[in-house]
C-alpha cells in the first residue's frame, strides 16, 4: 500500500474514482427517484421516521476528514456489501410481495442493486489498487451480525425505506470520499488510519 | 435352378426383413445401417460414410457388401469411390462433401438385377461460424431513467446451418443474462444498463460446426450514449432587433452526465441551415441567446446534446422551433427605374417610376410608403417635390429636362438611405458593347463589355416578346463592377427582348438590345404554304411567317419539300426572312404536293400538304396559236371579199341576171307615137304640149306629192340617180317584187278577178319613179304587201292633205286620160282587161304590180266587186275607171317576144288611149 503509484496506477484510480463519484452520484439520484416511489407504492408516509435499522450501516460517522483512504474504501466496501444483500433481500421480498405486477418498482431496486453492485467493485478495485486485500464477504458474513429476524410485512416496508435513505446518505459520502481519494496528495498513500482500523 | 430359387427366397426375405415389424419393437428391421447416422459436414471437407450389413441378412440372402451401391439422390455415386472393408462393410467416400446431397442411401443389387435400399441418411453440410467482427454498441437513451444498448456486429459468412449468436457482457464479478437475438443475427438490445462500470461485451456464435467469440468490447455504457435530444424548445425575442434567446430542457440529469450543445438555426424558406459556433454551448446550459440574425426574419431553430467531454454520440436534433426577430429600419434604398413616354406631347415627358420592393432581409421590417422627390437639376430654384406612395409605382408629367428622382422606403422604425435615379434629357452616352446571352439550367445569363467610362450601374430590361400583347417589361440593376447577371424567372422556348442600359454618374447610355432564348425547341407548326401563280414550268409558293409564339426558338431556315406523286421530294432551302420562292423546271400539267418545314435549332416541323397542277400551256402559249389562226381567217376572208369584188360582175351575172333595157326593145321603135328615143331626155320632149294622146299616163296613189313632184320637176336628177333610186323606192317590196314576186304576181294578174274576189289582202303598190340606167323614169307599180286595210280616212288625209296639187294633178291626168277615154269608149271594159293580161305576160320590164287607182273601178272590176277598199277607192277614182281602156294592139303585140326575154310581169292597167313603152 505504501508503494509509489505508477503513473498508470495513478491514472487508474484516477479513472476509478471519477467514475466511482459519477456512480454514486447516480446512484443517489436513482435511489431518490426510487424512495418517491417506494413510499408511494407501499403506502408510507414520506416523514416516517424510524430507529435505527438493524443491519443498515450508517453512514454518519465522527471525524470523518480524519479518515485514511484505505479506510474510507474500507468502510465504503464493507456497506455497500451490506447494501447489496439487505437490497436483494428487498427484491425478494418485493417479489414475493407484488409479484411481477409492479415491474417498474422492481427494475428500479434492481438497478439500483446493480449500482450498488458496481460501486463495490470499484471500491474493490481501489483497495487492489491499494495494494490491500480484499476483505473477503464470507468472512466478513461470518464474522458478522446474525441474519435478521423474519419480520412483519410494516417493518419489512419500514426497513426498506430506511435501506433506501441510508442509501442515498452513502451515495452522498461515497461521493466526497472517492473525491477526497482522487486528489493528488502525497497522504493518499500512506493511510494513516489503516493501522488503526483493521 | 436351385440358384434361382435362391434368389427369389433372398429377395423375398429382405422384403420381410424390411417391412414385417420386429420383434424388438421397431417396425423395420433394417439389413443394416450406414455410420455416421445423419452428419453435419464441413462444406468442401471429405466425408466417409460406411454401410454395415447385418450378420442375418448375409446368411439368409447371401448379400454381402461387395453388392452394395451408393446412391446420393438417387443417383449412383461411382464405384471408384467405394470401398469394400469386409463381407458386411462397405465405405464411400467423399473428397468434397459440396458435391453431397440428401439423402445418401445404402443399396443392394440382389440377383445382380433387383436393387433394394438398405438404409440411408441426411446429409447436412455447412460451415462453421466465423469470428463475429466489428462489434460496437450505442446506448439509447428510451426515457429520463432508462437506457438501452443496442449492439451490432458482423456476423461473417453464412454458414448454411442454424448458427446461435448470444450477445453477452459482464462486470468483472458478475454476469449478466445473454441478449439472444430476434430475428436477425447482427445486433441485439440490452435493457437496463449500468453507467459507470467497465462492463465487457462481446458476440458469441455457434452452430453445430462449432462456436466463436468476437473479440470483447470493454466500455463503460456512460461513454457510449446517445441521449435524447433536449425538450420544450422555446424562441423569444429579445430587445435587440438580431437576437433571440433560446431554451430547453434536458432529459438527463446532471448526475448521469453533463451535456455540451449544438445549435443551428435557417430562415424561415431557406434550406441551408447556420449554426452556433460549438465553443459557445460547449457546457452544460438550459438556455441560449443566438445573435447576429437579421431584423424581422423569422428565424428555425434546433439543437442537439452529447456528453460534454465528447465521449458518446449526439443525441438527435430536437424538433424545430421558430421565432421573428424585431423591426429595424431598412438597410438600403429600393432599386427605382423609369419608363419615359414622349409620345404625347413634344414639350413634357410622361415618367413611369418604379421600383422594386426590397427584399425582407434589406426592408427589415413592414414597408409602410415610399416617399419620392424630384428635383429639377436645371432650374435649382425650383422647390422640390415631395409624394408619399404606397406601392410600388408613380407617374410623373414633367417637361422635359433633367431631373434628379430620390425615393426613399419607410417601415415603423425607420427611413431608408435613399435611392437616387437621374433622368437625362437625353441617352447620349456610350452603350454597352458585345451584349450577348447564353443560357445557364433554367437562368438566362446576360453578358456585356462595359464601356470605357465608369459606370454606377446597369439596368436590363427584358420582355416577353408577343405577337398578340405588347411586351411588359421586367427590370433589374446590377451594380457598375458586374459584366453580366442571370436574369430569373425565364420561361423556356419563349422570346425574350433584352435592353441593357448603363447609368453614369452624370447621365445614362443608350440601351443595347438582343433577342433571346432560354431554351428552344422546335417550331409548334410548319408554315402553311399555298401558290401564288402557277405556270407551266414554275410555281411561286407564298407563305407567312410564323408567330413569335409559335416559333419556339430562332427560325434559321425554311426548308420546301415538293414532289409529284410518285417522284421523289426534292429540299430547297429558304432564307427565313422570305415569304415567296419561286420553284421551277417543273414539268407541266402535273400534279405536285409541297410542303414546308420551319427549322430552329433544336428541330424542325413541317406544314400541312399543298397540291397543286402546273398549267399545260406556258404564258403566251394559247396567244401564240389563236392569234395567228384568227389572222389566217381574216386573210381568207379578205381575200374573198377582194376576189368577190374583182369577180362582181361575174357574180352579179349569176345573182341577178341582166335586165333589158326595155328602151332598146323593138317596141320602141314599133310604136308610132313614141317620140325620138334620144328626145327622152327632157321633160319638154317627154311630155311635150299635144303629145298627150301618145302618152300613156299612169296615176300614182301611194306616194306623196313631194315625191311626185320632184319626180316631176327634176327628172334629171332621176336620171343621175337611176340607180339607188330605184332600190329605194323598191325598198320593202322591191326586193319581193323582184326577185319573187314575179310569179305570183303573174297569177295575180292572171287570176285577177278570183283572187281579187276571195282574198281580203289588199294590195298596195308603189310607184316608183326611176328610169333603168338612162331611161327614162318609167311609172313602176310597187307591190305593198301590207294587210293591213286602207283608211278611208287615210286616204281622204292624204286626199286633203296631198293638196291640190295632186287632185290638179290627178284632174289633170284625169283630164288627159279622159282625153284618151273618149277616144276609146267604143271598146268594152272587160276585154280591155283581159287583153293587158296577156300584155303583161309578154311584158319584159314588168316587176311591179300595180295598184292603179282605178283598177277596181265598176266596169273594170266585174270580179272584184267584193273588195271594199277599192270600193271606197272607186268613188274617188269613178271618171277613171271609165276612161280605163287597153289596147288591142297592145296586147297583141307582145306575145312575139315571151320565149326570148327574161320574164317580168308588171300587172298595170294601161290607161285607154296609149301604153307608153319604156
Amino acid at each position: 500500500m505504501a508503494a509509489a503509484d505508477s503513473p498508470s496506477t495513478a491514472l487508474q484510480r484516477r479513472d476509478l474514482c471519477s467514475r466511482g463519484i459519477r456512480l454514486a452520484g447516480k446512484m443517489r439520484a436513482d435511489v431518490v427517484d426510487l424512495l418517491d416511489a417506494y413510499v408511494e407504492q407501499q403506502g408510507l408516509d414520506a416523514s416516517a421516521s424510524m430507529a435505527v435499522v438493524e443491519g443498515v450501516p450508517l453512514a454518519a460517522v465522527e471525524r470523518w476528514d480524519e479518515q485514511t483512504g484505505t479506510q474510507r474504501l474500507l468502510e465504503n466496501l464493507a456497506a455497500y456489501r451490506a447494501f447489496r444483500a439487505l437490497l436483494a433481500q428487498m427484491l425478494e421480498e418485493q417479489r414475493e410481495q407484488l409479484g411481477e405486477a409492479d415491474t417498474g418498482l422492481g427494475r428500479a431496486l434492481a438497478a439500483v442493486l446493480l449500482q450498488v453492485s458496481a460501486f463495490a467493485y470499484h471500491l474493490e478495485e481501489l483497495l487492489r489498487l491499494e495494494s490491500r486485500g480484499i476483505p473477503g464477504e464470507e468472512e466478513e458474513e461470518e464474522d458478522g451480525p446474525p441474519p435478521p429476524p423474519r419480520l412483519s410485512l410494516f417493518e419489512q416496508k419500514l426497513r426498506g425505506l430506511g435501506v433506501l435513505r441510508e442509501l442515498a446518505q452513502w451515495a452522498v459520502r461515497s461521493a466526497r470520499d472517492l473525491r477526497q481519494l482522487a486528489k493528488p496528495s502525497p497522504a493518499t498513500g500512506t493511510a494513516p488510519g489503516l493501522a488503526e482500523n483493521p | 435352378m436351385f440358384s434361382r430359387w435362391n434368389w427369389v427366397a433372398c429377395g423375398f426375405y429382405l422384403v420381410l426383413n424390411i417391412c414385417s415389424p420386429d420383434a424388438s419393437g421397431g417396425l423395420v428391421q433394417s439389413c443394416g445401417h450406414i455410420i455416421p447416422e445423419s452428419p453435419v459436414l464441413a462444406l468442401g471437407s471429405n466425408f466417409t460414410a460406411l454401410c454395415i450389413l447385418n450378420e442375418s441378412c448375409l446368411d439368409f440372402g447371401n448379400i454381402y457388401a461387395n453388392q452394395i451401391i451408393w446412391k446420393i439422390k438417387n443417383r449412383v455415386v461411382p464405384k471408384e469411390q467405394y470401398r469394400e472393408i469386409n463381407r458386411t462393410v462397405s465405405s464411400v467416400t467423399f473428397n468434397d462433401t459440396s458435391s453431397l446431397a440428401t439423402p445418401l442411401t445404402c443399396n443392394i443389387l440382389a440377383d445382380g438385377q433387383i436393387e433394394q435400399n438398405i438404409y440411408g441418411i441426411t446429409v447436412t453440410v455447412g460451415l462453421a461460424p466465423e469470428k463475429p467482427k466489428n462489434l460496437s454498441c450505442v446506448v439509447h437513451q428510451v426515457s429520463r431513467f432508462t437506457y438501452d444498448m443496442n449492439c451490432t456486429w458482423n456476423p461473417g459468412r453464412h454458414t448454411f446451418l442454424d448458427t446461435e449468436f448470444r450477445l453477452r457482457y459482464s462486470w468483472p464479478e458478475e454476469i449478466f443474462p445473454d441478449c439472444i437475438p430476434k430475428g436477425v443475427n447482427n445486433s441485439c438490445t440490452i435493457n437496463d444498463i449500468q453507467f459507470f462500470v467497465n462492463t465487457e461485451i462481446w458476440v458469441e456464435a455457434a452452430n453445430a460446426l462449432g462456436k466463436a467469440e468476437s473479440d470483447p468490447l470493454v466500455v463503460d455504457p456512460v461513454d457510449i450514449v446517445k441521449p435524447l435530444a433536449p425538450q420544450n424548445v422555446s424562441v423569444s425575442s429579445g430587445i435587440l432587433p438580431t437576437v433571440l434567446k433560446l431554451s430547453w430542457e434536458n432529459w438527463i440529469s446532471d448526475t448521469v452526465m453533463t451535456l455540451k450543445f449544438n445549435i443551428r438555426y435557417r430562415i424561415i424558406g431557406d434550406t441551408s441551415w447556420m449554426e452556433v459556433p460549438c465553443e459557445d454551448t460547449a457546457s452544460p446550459r438550459t438556455s441560449f441567446s443566438v445573435q447576429e440574425l437579421r431584423p424581422y426574419t423569422k428565424y428555425a431553430f434546433s439543437i442537439r446534446c452529447m456528453k460534454e467531454d465528447g465521449v458518446g454520440y449526439w443525441s438527435d436534433w430536437s424538433e424545430e422551433k421558430t421565432g421573428i426577430t424585431t423591426e429595424d429600419q431598412p438597410s438600403k434604398g429600393p432599386p427605382v427605374w423609369r419608363i419615359i413616354d414622349a409620345s404625347h406631347s413634344p414639350a413634357s415627358w410622361t415618367v413611369h417610376l418604379m421600383w422594386k420592393a426590397l427584399k425582407p432581409f434589406e426592408a427589415n421590417g413592414v414597408i409602410l410608403q415610399y416617399e419620392v422627390t424630384v428635383r429639377d437639376k436645371s432650374s435649382p430654384s425650383c422647390p422640390l417635390k415631395k409624394y408619399n406612395v404606397t406601392g410600388t409605382n408613380h407617374t410623373l408629367q414633367l417637361p422635359k429636362g433633367t431631373y434628379e428622382v430620390t425615393l426613399i422606403a419607410r417601415n415603423s422604425v425607420g427611413a431608408s438611405p435613399p435611392s437616387v435615379l437621374l433622368i437625362p434629357a437625353s441617352n447620349s452616352k456610350a452603350p454597352v458593347e458585345n451584349l450577348r446571352t447564353l443560357p445557364k439550367h433554367d437562368k438566362l445569363w446576360v453578358g456585356w463589355t462595359a464601356p470605357n467610362n465608369y459606370v454606377l450601374k446597369y439596368v436590363i430590361e427584358w420582355c416577353l416578346v408577343s405577337s398578340s400583347s405588347d411586351c411588359t417589361i421586367e427590370w433589374q440593376i446590377a451594380l457598375g463592377d458586374v459584366q453580366g447577371i442571370d436574369l430569373k424567372g425565364i420561361k423556356p422556348f419563349k422570346c425574350y427582348l433584352i435592353t441593357v442600359y448603363p447609368l453614369y454618374a452624370d447621365g445614362q447610355g443608350s440601351g443595347q438590345s438582343v433577342k433571346a432564348y432560354l431554351k428552344q425547341d422546335r417550331p409548334s407548326k410548319g408554315p402553311t404554304v399555298q401558290t401564288k401563280k402557277v405556270g407551266k414550268a414554275e410555281a411561286v409558293l407564298t407563305w407567312n411567317h410564323l408567330t413569335v409564339e409559335e416559333q419556339n426558338g430562332f427560325i434559321r431556315n425554311y426548308t420546301i419539300l415538293y414532289k409529284t406523286i410518285d417522284g421523289n421530294e426534292t429540299v430547297v432551302t429558304v432564307d427565313p426572312s422570305k415569304t415567296e420562292y419561286t420553284l421551277s423546271s417543273l414539268t407541266s400539267d402535273t400534279l405536285y404536293t409541297v410542303r414546308m418545314m420551319a427549322s430552329t435549332d433544336n428541330g424542325s416541323r413541317t406544314g400541312p400538304d399543298f397540291t397543286f397542277t402546273t398549267q399545260k400551256f406556258g404564258k403566251g402559249e394559247i396567244e401564240a396559236i389563236v392569234v395567228p389562226v384568227c389572222l389566217a381567217f381574216l386573210l381568207i376572208v379578205l381575200l374573198g371579199v377582194l376576189f368577190c369584188f374583182n369577180k362582181r360582175d361575174l357574180i352579179k351575172k349569176h345573182i341577178w341576171p341582166i335586165v333589158p333595157d326595155p328602151s332598146k326593145s323593138n317596141i320602141a321603135q314599133w310604136s308610132p307615137q313614141v317620140p325620138a328615143k334620144h328626145n327622152f331626155n327632157s321633160k319638154d320632149q317627154m311630155y311635150p304640149e299635144g303629145s298627150f294622146t301618145d302618152v300613156s299616163v299612169v296615176e300614182i296613189e301611194a306616194d306623196d306629192k313631194k315625191s311626185f313632184s320632184e319626180q316631176d320637176l327634176k327628172p334629171f336628177d332621176l336620171l343621175k340617180k337611176e340607180k339607188s333610186t330605184s332600190e329605194g323606192h323598191s325598198s320593202g317590196i322591191g326586193g319581193s317584187s323582184c326577185m319573187s314576186s314575179p310569179r305570183q304576181s303573174v297569177s295575180d294578174s292572171d287570176e285577177g278577178e278570183t283572187t281579187q274576189n276571195t282574198s281580203s289582202t289588199v294590195q298596195y303598190s308603189t310607184v316608183v319613179l326611176n328610169g333603168y340606167r338612162d331611161q327614162t323614169p318609167v311609172q313602176v307599180f310597187s307591190r305593198s304587201e301590207s294587210t293591213q286595210p286602207l283608211l278611208d280616212s287615210e286616204e281622204r288625209s292624204e286626199d286633203h292633205a296631198g293638196g291640190a296639187d295632186s287632185t290638179a294633178q290627178r284632174q289633170q291626168y284625169f283630164r288627159q286620160n279622159g282625153g284618151q277615154d273618149e277616144n276609146n269608149t267604143d271598146r268594152p271594159c272587160f276585154e280591155r282587161a283581159k287583153q293587158v293580161t296577156h300584155a303583161n305576160e309578154g311584158d319584159l320590164v314588168g316587176f311591179v304590180q300595180l295598184q292603179v287607182s282605178g283598177q277596181s273601178s265598176q266596169p273594170l272590176g266585174l270580179g272584184m266587186e267584193k273588195n271594199t277598199q277599192e270600193a271606197a277607192l272607186s268613188k274617188v277614182l269613178q271618171t277613171c275607171t271609165e276612161g280605163q281602156t287597153v289596147r288591142p294592139e297592145t296586147v297583141e303585140e307582145n306575145p312575139l317576144s315571151v320565149d326570148d326575154m327574161p320574164k317580168s310581169y308588171l300587172p298595170q292597167t294601161v290607161r285607154q288611149g296609149g301604153y307608153m313603152p319604156q
